[in-house]
């Protein structure tokens, strides 16, 4: 693979100051997340991690603007989200982002190669095709591009997400738990790409996960406890990180 | 199974509430027939036996020349009779004319066979004296005390209005009313109802006449039925649109269920899982039919009675004379119609309902691998749709050479089965040849949702295909028989409007004065001179002459050099001689006779005979073209001013026209506004679909907001779709409905009328390919607003 720089130049990809998120009111009010600080450096693999409940996703939205937090502040290459309008939002995600879901990560009445190829599309920018061959040649999808993706198999349709997610040189690329459906030979795979894309197309991933096997994959953990960062992990050993994930059982 | 079933009507209510509206509009539209024909046959009945209820016996189907001698003997035998009957006449006062075309009906010489109530003024005492309607005399601006003058030429009668009377009954009913002796003068186009007998005598007053004489009481009895059954003719004619407008609902509630069904087969193999045996489910599904079948139903007996004593209120408000009475509806009717709605309601539950029994617990363990559900259509299908298709051709080829009005039904219901059963095969395609030709991601991914489960398309699609094929066919069909009609009218009104003066020449200002009234296209002047015609007495002869931009079909009005054109009206008996001598000045030519009318009261010839009769011909006639968009009444007030102040007679041939064009107006607009109910139910339709397949891809919105579709991207998106929905819908089935058309055209019209040519009336059926359309769009702005609102990180969390 060739190397790529992405394309912010600073060393911090996204950062949150005080980040809120607040869901009903009342009796029925649930805080998500209560006063999130954090950088995530430009350029490294990182795995956010928690018990059910903790507020990985709610934490992911707010980052990736796909979600308006209820106070604080949200920076992404550069870019100040909380002040931005859907549009706004819209356009920025279009340009900056790519995303891995669990599921529902493909639409069904479009082929592996037009879903791969959709981000371009819709921001109106011409196919890339080298980028496209190579992403595609070395996720091992190439051969089942004109299937729909009821076609292929879970960890098939993972492959096509990650393609569509990094087609478009994101700033940073947003995963929620993307191998929560697939079996540990799939998950494997599946990593082994992401981490690819950190190490040699110079990528900047941040994965939702609770499993420890998939965090391993990940240079820099965050663990994540009841809405707030418990602790930010810089290159743990897998002992460094069992013993933070224990203390907050 | 009570939690579940109430928790789910909980939850899913909103989502029927567009099957909720379908069953409420058709089940509205029965009771509002019902409210309707009820008023109707009230108004029409309530008056019937008024003209009777003091006679001993009627007598009935008896011409005006039977009728009058029918009271000259009563009269003889010191009994009394009464005629019932009208001319309409126009009516002037003043010098001016009040009314182009009232009815003229006799008022009963003996004051116990009047049954008309004195408003104002006196009876009239004898011949010469007038009553008028009061509500004609409101809108014609008549009052006690004027002078009319009834008709027009040589018959026209000057009478004083000495009172106004109420016509509280509709069948007998006129504008003005003189005695029946006044009357005799115009017998030639006198229309004899029946003749009111009051004494003993009635079967001898009427023998030798060959008409019926019946007991008064037994008479109105049969009339009454007699009206009834007309009703209810209409009525039935109603509830054919009322059936069309429930079958499309069917559709609609079938889809609901259908797409509900599928939305919710996890949370159904959830219950089989738990424990929940089929029969239990399958109760709790129907129960759920059967809920919204009784709300709907219920609501849309509330609705339909609202609805229809309005409209009767309205009715009545609009037409102070008309013949609406009071609205009514049986319990039987109500009844009736919610037992239809019910029906529907269960019958489309039916078959989706049906399918939850197959629903396996497996399903609930299996991973949600999204909603893709493409099913196509089977062999057994398609070759079945074919096979039904080339059969209903068949049939319709049959009913072409042989005239078949039956074979043409049947060719045509099954060959729309064909079309309906193939459906799923077909309407994706032309969706997707729809779609091709636009550019853009959006309308991709439009095209892509439409096709994307073939059933429901062609579901959702067919509902709209159903509507759009009646209404092109009745309007192509009426269009085409439109001009047949027209052809009958330009024989019958060769003239538009014709200015005739019965004795001396027209004033030589007038045919200026006419030229320069408002409405009038073209006028030509004609040449004529009192002639003598054997047998007739004096007539006018006047020649057409450079007429043919006014007249509408000159082969009637412009005769060979050689014949004689004479009015009906001139011919006493309606005797038609082969040749009559007319004579002026000593000349006297013998000239061949043809008959016919709608220029007034005046015999043509050609120019060269009347050469032959007189060296100096004046001007005797000026005959008028009107404006294609003129104005019927006011041109008739205009010109009938005109005539009157020079003393001639105006003859109105384009109000007439007038009439029975709004007539097939209205036709036009009834039927196409009793079908749109159905594109209505159709529309809600696609609406709901769109809705429904909108809370199905709730999560894949998500998902293309979260990589960069907008807002206004996915708005347009829903929207797309639903057009693509509705035009495929709206041109397939405008094209088969002018085919239908077409074939209707060879099949009925053809027997009457030779060479009847096919007339698409283009504007018409862009107009029905346009509101489709813009209503498709409106169908998928509420759908697409709601999809637009949902935040993308909301919509990914749904399940
Ligand atoms: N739409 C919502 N309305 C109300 N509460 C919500 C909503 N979404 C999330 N929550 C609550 O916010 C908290 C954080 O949820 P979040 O989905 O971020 O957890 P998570 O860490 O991703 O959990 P998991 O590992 O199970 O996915 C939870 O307590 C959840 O119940
Ligand atoms: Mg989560």
């Amino acid at each position: 693979m060739t190397q790529t720089m992405p394309e912010t130049t600073s060393t911090t990809a996204a950062s949150a100051r005080g980040l809120t998120r607040t869901y009903g009111r009342g009796d029925a009010q649930v805080h998500a997340l209560r006063g999130v600080d954090l950088d995530l450096p430009a350029g490294r693999f990182t795995a956010i991690m928690g018990p059910s409940g903790s507020g990985k996703s709610t934490l992911m939205h707010c980052l990736a603007g796909l979600d308006q937090p209820t106070g604080g502040s949200v920076t992404v290459a550069d870019r100040r989200l909380e002040a931005m309008s859907d549009d706004q939002l819209t356009l920025f995600r279009r340009e900056h982002l790519g995303f891995v879901f669990q599921s529902f990560n493909l639409l069904p009445m479009l082929t592996a190669g037009q879903n791969i190829l959709l981000p371009l599309e819709l921001a109106g920018r011409p196919a890339d095709r080298e980028r496209y061959d190579l992403l595609t040649d070395t996720l091992g999808i190439a051969d089942r591009l004109g299937h729909r993706p009821s076609e292929l198999s879970g960890g098939q349709q993972q492959r096509v997400a990650i393609a569509r997610a990094l087609i478009a040189r994101p700033a940073i690329v947003f995963a929620d738990e993307p191998t929560g459906n697939l079996d540990s030979e799939s998950s494997a795979e599946v990593l082994g790409f992401l981490r690819r894309s950190v190490r040699e197309l110079g990528q900047t991933v941040v994965m939702v996960t609770h499993e420890l096997d998939a965090a391993a994959y990940a240079d820099d953990v965050v663990v994540i406890a009841d809405g707030a960062v418990r602790a930010h992990l810089v290159d743990p050993t897998a002992d460094q990180l069992v013993a933070t994930l224990r203390g907050e059982r | 199974m009570r939690t579940v079933l109430l928790a789910s009507l909980r939850t899913h209510a909103r989502r029927y509430v567009a099957a909720a509206v379908a069953v409420v509009i058709g089940v509205s539209f029965v009771v509002v027939t019902s409210a309707l024909s009820a008023a109707t046959k009230d108004g029409l009945v309530a008056g019937v036996g008024l003209p009777y209820a003091d006679a001993d016996s009627v007598v009935s189907a008896i011409g005006t020349d039977d009728a009058a001698t029918v009271v000259r003997r009563a009269a003889a035998a010191g009994d009394s009779a009464a005629v019932l009957g009208y001319v309409p006449l126009p009516v002037s006062s003043g010098g001016k004319v009040a009314d182009q075309d009232a009815d003229i009906a006799p008022i009963a010489d003996d004051p116990a066979l009047r049954w008309q109530e004195l408003r104002a003024g006196t009876w009239p005492s004898g011949p010469g004296e007038a009553v008028v309607d009061v509500n004609a005399a409101k809108t014609n601006g008549l009052d006690v005390g004027d002078t009319i003058r009834v008709g027009a030429g040589s018959r026209a009668l000057e009478a004083r209005v000495v009172g106004t009377v109420d016509s509280p009954s509709a069948s007998a009913g006129g504008s003005v009313y003189l005695f029946w002796s006044d009357l005799e003068r115009w017998s030639s186009s006198f229309y004899v109802d029946s003749v009111a007998y009051l004494g003993a005598g009635a079967e001898q007053a009427a023998a030798g006449t060959g008409a019926t004489v019946q007991p008064a009481a037994e008479f109105v009895q049969e009339r009454q039925a007699e009206l009834t059954r007309e009703v209810d003719v209409i009525a039935i004619l109603l509830l054919v649109f009322a059936a069309i407008a429930l079958f499309v609902s069917v559709l609609v509630i079938a889809n609901t269920f259908t797409i509900l069904f599928a939305q919710r087969t996890r949370d159904l193999a959830l219950l089989r899982c738990v424990g929940t045996t089929r029969r239990q489910l399958l109760r709790a599904m129907r129960v759920e039919a059967l809920v919204l079948g009784v709300a709907a139903s219920g609501l849309g007996l509330v609705v339909g009675t609202v609805l229809g004593w309005a409209l009767v209120a309205i009715a009545r408000s609009q037409m102070p004379t008309g013949t609406m009475g009071s609205a009514a509806v049986s319990p039987a009717w109500y009844a009736g119609s919610f037992a239809v709605g019910l029906l529907v309601t269960v019958v489309a539950a039916w078959l989706p309902t049906r399918k939850v029994v197959r629903v396996s617990p497996l399903a609930a363990l299996r991973p949600d691998s999204g909603v893709d559900v493409r099913s196509t259509a089977g062999r057994v299908r398609t070759a079945s749709g074919v096979l039904a298709l080339v059969l209903g051709a068949g049939l319709l080829v049959v009913a072409m050479s042989s005239n078949s009005v039956p074979a043409m039904l049947a060719g045509g219901m099954v060959s729309f089965t064909g079309v309906l059963v193939l459906g799923p095969l077909v309407v994706p395609a032309l969706v997707r040849a729809a779609g091709s030709p636009v550019r853009g991601t959006t309308a991709r991914l439009a095209t892509g949702n439409a096709v994307r489960n073939p059933r429901r398309t062609a579901a959702t699609t067919a509902s709209l295909l159903i509507g759009v094929t009646l209404t092109t066919a009745v309007l192509t069909g009426l269009a085409s028989s439109r001009t047949a009609v027209a052809g009958d009218l330009d024989a019958d009104h060769p003239v538009d409007l014709a200015i005739t003066s019965a004795t001396g020449p027209l004033p030589a200002s007038l045919l200026g004065d006419v030229q320069s009234t408002a409405g009038v296209s073209e006028a030509v002047a004609l040449d004529g001179i009192d002639a003598e015609a054997a047998g007739l007495g004096t007539l006018p002869v006047i020649a057409p002459d450079g007429v043919d931009g006014v007249v509408r079909d000159t082969g009637l009005v412009v005769p060979e050099p050689g014949t004689i054109v004479v009015p009906w009206d001139l011919l006493p008996d309606g005797n038609v001689p082969e040749r009559l001598a007319v004579t002026v000045d000593g000349r006297t030519e013998r000239l061949l006779v043809s008959v016919s009318e709608g220029w007034g009261e005046a015999a043509l010839v050609a120019p060269e005979t009347l050469a032959r009769l007189t060296a100096d011909p004046l001007p005797r006639a000026v005959w008028v073209r009107a404006d294609d968009a003129a104005d019927a009444e006011d041109l008739a007030g205009d010109l009938g001013a005109l005539a009157t102040n020079a003393g001639v007679d105006l003859t109105d041939g384009y109000a007439e026209r007038h009439w029975v064009e709004l007539q097939l107006d209205i036709l036009t607009g009834a039927v196409a506004a009793l079908l749109g109910i159905a594109v209505v139910i159709a529309l809600i339709g696609i609406g709901n679909t769109l809705g429904l397949s909108v809370l199905e891809r709730a999560r894949e919105n998500a998902l293309l907001r979260a990589l960069g579709l907008t807002r206004r991207q996915l708005r347009r998106m829903l929207a797309a779709e639903a057009v693509l929905l509705s035009v495929v819908a709206t041109v397939l089935g405008t094209l088969i409905g002018v085919l239908f058309a077409w074939v209707a055209v060879r099949t009925m019209v053809d027997v009457a009328v030779e060479d009847v040519s096919m007339v698409l009336p283009w504007g018409q059926l862009a107009v029905v390919v346009l509101v489709s359309g813009v209503a498709g769009l409106l169908a998928g702005v509420l759908p697409a607003r709601r999809a637009a609102r949902i935040v993308p990180a909301a919509g990914l969390a749904l399940d």
